[in-house]
C-alpha cells in the first residue's frame, strides 16, 4: 500500500468519490465544472511544489517559472491553426521543461537555505520579465490558443477537450497520476535517498551519495510536473500570459501547501481545496475579501502548525 | 552617451541606489538580527507613503506628516512585534513566509479600505521644489538630492547606532549569540521588539521620503519588496554594509540598464544577482 496513513487513505477516498460524481452532478453548470477543474490543475501544480519543498528540502519561490513555462512552451510548439495530438505534445512540452529545469537546477543548487529561495525567486522573476517586455510572444497579454488539441491514442478518442466535463476528468487523471507517481518515487531507495539527504545531508554524503545528482534529479522531476499543470491550465483557458509565473503565483501555492500540511502530498490537495474555497466564499461576501484571506492565513499559521493534514491526524491517528 | 546625460544617469542611479539602501537595511536587519523573513517589508513602505500623503492632504505641511507618519510606522511596528511575530521566533522560515504573506494581504486590504485604488500623489514640499542648474541646458531637481542626503544621513546614524551605541552593541551580540545575551541578563525579547521596530520604520521613512517622487498606487510595495531582496541577497543577507554596496549597484545597474536597453532592463538586477551568486553563493559581505 503506497498510503500508508488512515487519514490519508480516508481523505483520498473521500476526495475521489467526490470528485468522480462531481460533473454527473453538474451537468448543467459549467461555470462550476470549470472551476473545480482549475482547482484540480492548481492541485497538482502545488502537490509538485509540496514534493520539492516539503519532502526533498528544496523551498522555492520560483516554482510558477514552470508552470508559465509549460504553457508558452506548449503555444510556441504548435502550429497556429492546426489540432495537434495532446498527448505528443505534452510530452514535448514536459521533456523541454525537463531540459530547462536541469539548467536551472544546476544553477540554484548551488545555493542553499535562505539563498536558495531568492535565487529561485530571482530566475523565475528574470524569465517573467523576459515574457512580459518580449515582443515576439506577446508581452504582457500573452498568447493566444486557437485550437485545442485532440486527444486520440491510436485513432482512439475518448475526450474532447472542448466539453467542460471531459477537461474535468482529464485534469483529474492527473492529479491521480501525479499522486500516485510521487508516492512511488518517495517509497523507491531514491525517495528515501532524497528524504535522508534533507535531513541530514552530511551524513547522506558520508555514505557516499551524491546528494546534488539526487537534488538535481528530483528538481527536474517537480518542475516537470508543474509545467504539466501549466499546460493544462493553458489548455482549460485557452491563453498564456506572465502572470501565470508571477512571484504571487509561487507564493500562493507555497501558501496553499502549507496550509495543507507541508510533505503530505495528499495534504496539498486538501490545501489547495481549502484556499480556493475560502477565497470564493471570501469574493462573493465582500470586495474587502483580501483581509478576510490575510487574517485567515494569518490565523491559521499560529493555529495549525502542521497544517490541515497534520490536524486531520492527530484526530484520526491512533 | 554624452557625458553629460551618463552623469545624470548615473547621479540618478545613485539617488534611487540610497533609496533601495534605506528599504533594504530595515528588511537585512531584522533577518540579521532575529532571523524573520519579513515579506511584508514593502507593505511598510506601501504604509508610510499613504500615511504622508494622508497627513498632507489634512496638515499641509510635509516635514510635519513625514514626522508623524514615521512615529505611526513606529508604533505599528511594536504591535506587530508583539502580537504576531513574536509568536514566531521558534518556527522554521516557511512559518514566516507564510504569516507575512498574510500580511500582505491585510495591508493590501486596509490600504484599499481606507485610502480607494486611486494613485496618488504629494507635492514636493515649497522649500525644496527647485532645481539646481547641472549644466547649460539641463538641471536636477533639489529634492531628489535632498532625499538623497536624507539617506546619506540615515545610513550614517544606523552604522552610528550599529557599532558605537550600547544598543548597537546587545544587537551584535544578539545576533552572533542570543542564548548568551539572554544569560547575561539581557532582556532579547524587548531587544527584538525594537529591532523590528526600526525596521519597519526604516521601510516606512523610504516610503514618506519616496512620497514626492513616485506616484503611490496599490502594489507599490510588492514591486519593491523583489527589488530589496535583490540587494540584500547581493549584499549578503543580514549585512548593512553589503546592503548598501548592493544598493547602490542595483540602483546603477537598473537605471543604465532602462536607457542603454530598455526591452531588457527588468531583466538585467536579477541576472547580475544571479551572475554574483554563481560567484559568491553567500552574497558579496557574507557573515
Amino acid at each position: 500500500m503506497i498510503f500508508e496513513k488512515r487519514t490519508e487513505r480516508i481523505v483520498l477516498a473521500i476526495f475521489f468519490v467526490i470528485a468522480l460524481c462531481i460533473p454527473l452532478f453538474l451537468e448543467d453548470n459549467s461555470f462550476f465544472v470549470g472551476k473545480v477543474t482549475t482547482i484540480l490543475i492548481l492541485a497538482v501544480f502545488v502537490m509538485s511544489l509540496d514534493f520539492l519543498v516539503g519532502r526533498v528540502g528544496l523551498v522555492t519561490l520560483g516554482h510558477a517559472l514552470f508552470y508559465g513555462l509549460g504553457g508558452y512552451l506548449f503555444v510556441i510548439l504548435t502550429p497556429e491553426y492546426e489540432a495537434v495530438n495532446f498527448w505528443v505534445y505534452a510530452i514535448y512540452v514536459m521533456g523541454i521543461s525537463a531540459l530547462v529545469a536541469l539548467v536551472v537546477g544546476v544553477v540554484v543548487l548551488r545555493t542553499s537555505g535562505i539563498y536558495f529561495i531568492m535565487i529561485t525567486l530571482a530566475i523565475s522573476q528574470m524569465v517573467y520579465y523576459f515574457f512580459f517586455d518580449s515582443l515576439e510572444f506577446g508581452g504582457s497579454d500573452g498568447l493566444f490558443i486557437f485550437m485545442k488539441p485532440d486527444t486520440s491514442i491510436f485513432g482512439l478518442s475518448f475526450l474532447d477537450l472542448d466539453n467542460p466535463s471531459h477537461f474535468y476528468y482529464l485534469s483529474l487523471l492527473a492529479v491521480l497520476i501525479t499522486l500516485v507517481a510521487i508516492k512511488i518515487i518517495l517509497r523507491s531507495r531514491f525517495g528515501r535517498i532524497v528524504e535522508a539527504s534533507r535531513l541530514n545531508p552530511e551524513r547522506t554524503e558520508a555514505l557516499g551519495y551524491n546528494i546534488f545528482a539526487f537534488r538535481l534529479i528530483s528538481y527536474i522531476i517537480g518542475s516537470t510536473l508543474a509545467a504539466y499543470a501549466g499546460l493544462l491550465f493553458a489548455l482549460q483557458y485557452g491563453y498564456v500570459n506572465p502572470q501565470f509565473m508571477t512571484w504571487e503565483m509561487s507564493g500562493t501555492a507555497l501558501v496553499m501547501s502549507i496550509l495543507g500540511g507541508m510533505g503530505t502530498i495528499y495534504g496539498a490537495i486538501l490545501g489547495t481545496i481549502t484556499y480556493e474555497g475560502l477565497l470564493y466564499i471570501f469574493e462573493h461576501l465582500s470586495d474587502d475579501w483580501m483581509l478576510f484571506m490575510g487574517g485567515s492565513i494569518i490565523l491559521m499559521v499560529l493555529l495549525l502548525r502542521k497544517g490541515l493534514a497534520g490536524y486531520l491526524e492527530k484526530l484520526l491517528e491512533k | 552617451m554624452s557625458t553629460e546625460l551618463f552623469f545624470v544617469q548615473l547621479i540618478n542611479g545613485l539617488q534611487y541606489g540610497l533609496l533601495l539602501f534605506l528599504i533594504a537595511s530595515g528588511l537585512t536587519l531584522v533577518f540579521g538580527v532575529m532571523g524573520i523573513l519579513n515579506l511584508a517589508h514593502g507593505s511598510m513602505y506601501m504604509v508610510g507613503a499613504y500615511l504622508v500623503w494622508y497627513f498632507v492632504a489634512v496638515t499641509g505641511s510635509f516635514t510635519v506628516s513625514a514626522i508623524l507618519s514615521a512615529v505611526i510606522a513606529l508604533g505599528l511596528g511594536i504591535l506587530i512585534e508583539r502580537v504576531l511575530i513574536q509568536r514566531l521566533y521558534n518556527r522554521n522560515h516557511l512559518d514566516q513566509v507564510l504569516l507575512t504573506i498574510g500580511m500582505i494581504f491585510v495591508f493590501n486590504s486596509l490600504q484599499s479600505i481606507l485610502w480607494g485604488n486611486d494613485p496618488y500623489g504629494v507635492a514636493v514640499p515649497e522649500a525644496l521644489s527647485g532645481s539646481v542648474p547641472f549644466t547649460d541646458n539641463s538641471s536636477y531637481p533639489v529634492y531628489r538630492i535632498f532625499a538623497a542626503l536624507i539617506c546619506i544621513a540615515i545610513a550614517a546614524a544606523l552604522y552610528f547606532m550599529v557599532s558605537k551605541t550600547r544598543l548597537g552593541m546587545l544587537i551584535r551580540a544578539g545576533e552572533s549569540n542570543r542564548e548568551m545575551v539572554e544569560a547575561l541578563g539581557v532582556n532579547i525579547k524587548s531587544l527584538y521588539t525594537i529591532v523590528f521596530a526600526i525596521g519597519v520604520m526604516l521601510a516606512a521613512i523610504s516610503g514618506i521620503i519616496a512620497a514626492p517622487m513616485r506616484s503611490i498606487v496599490p502594489g507599490m510595495g510588492e514591486s519593491v519588496l523583489i527589488t530589496c531582496f535583490v540587494v540584500v541577497v547581493i549584499g549578503g543577507m543580514g549585512s548593512i554594509k553589503g546592503a548598501f554596496v548592493g544598493a547602490l549597484l542595483v540602483g546603477v545597474i537598473s537605471t543604465f540598464a532602462a536607457v542603454l536597453m530598455p526591452t531588457m532592463s527588468n531583466m538585467v538586477i536579477y541576472l547580475f544577482m544571479i551572475l554574483v551568486l554563481l560567484v559568491k553563493p553567500q552574497g558579496l559581505f557574507a557573515k
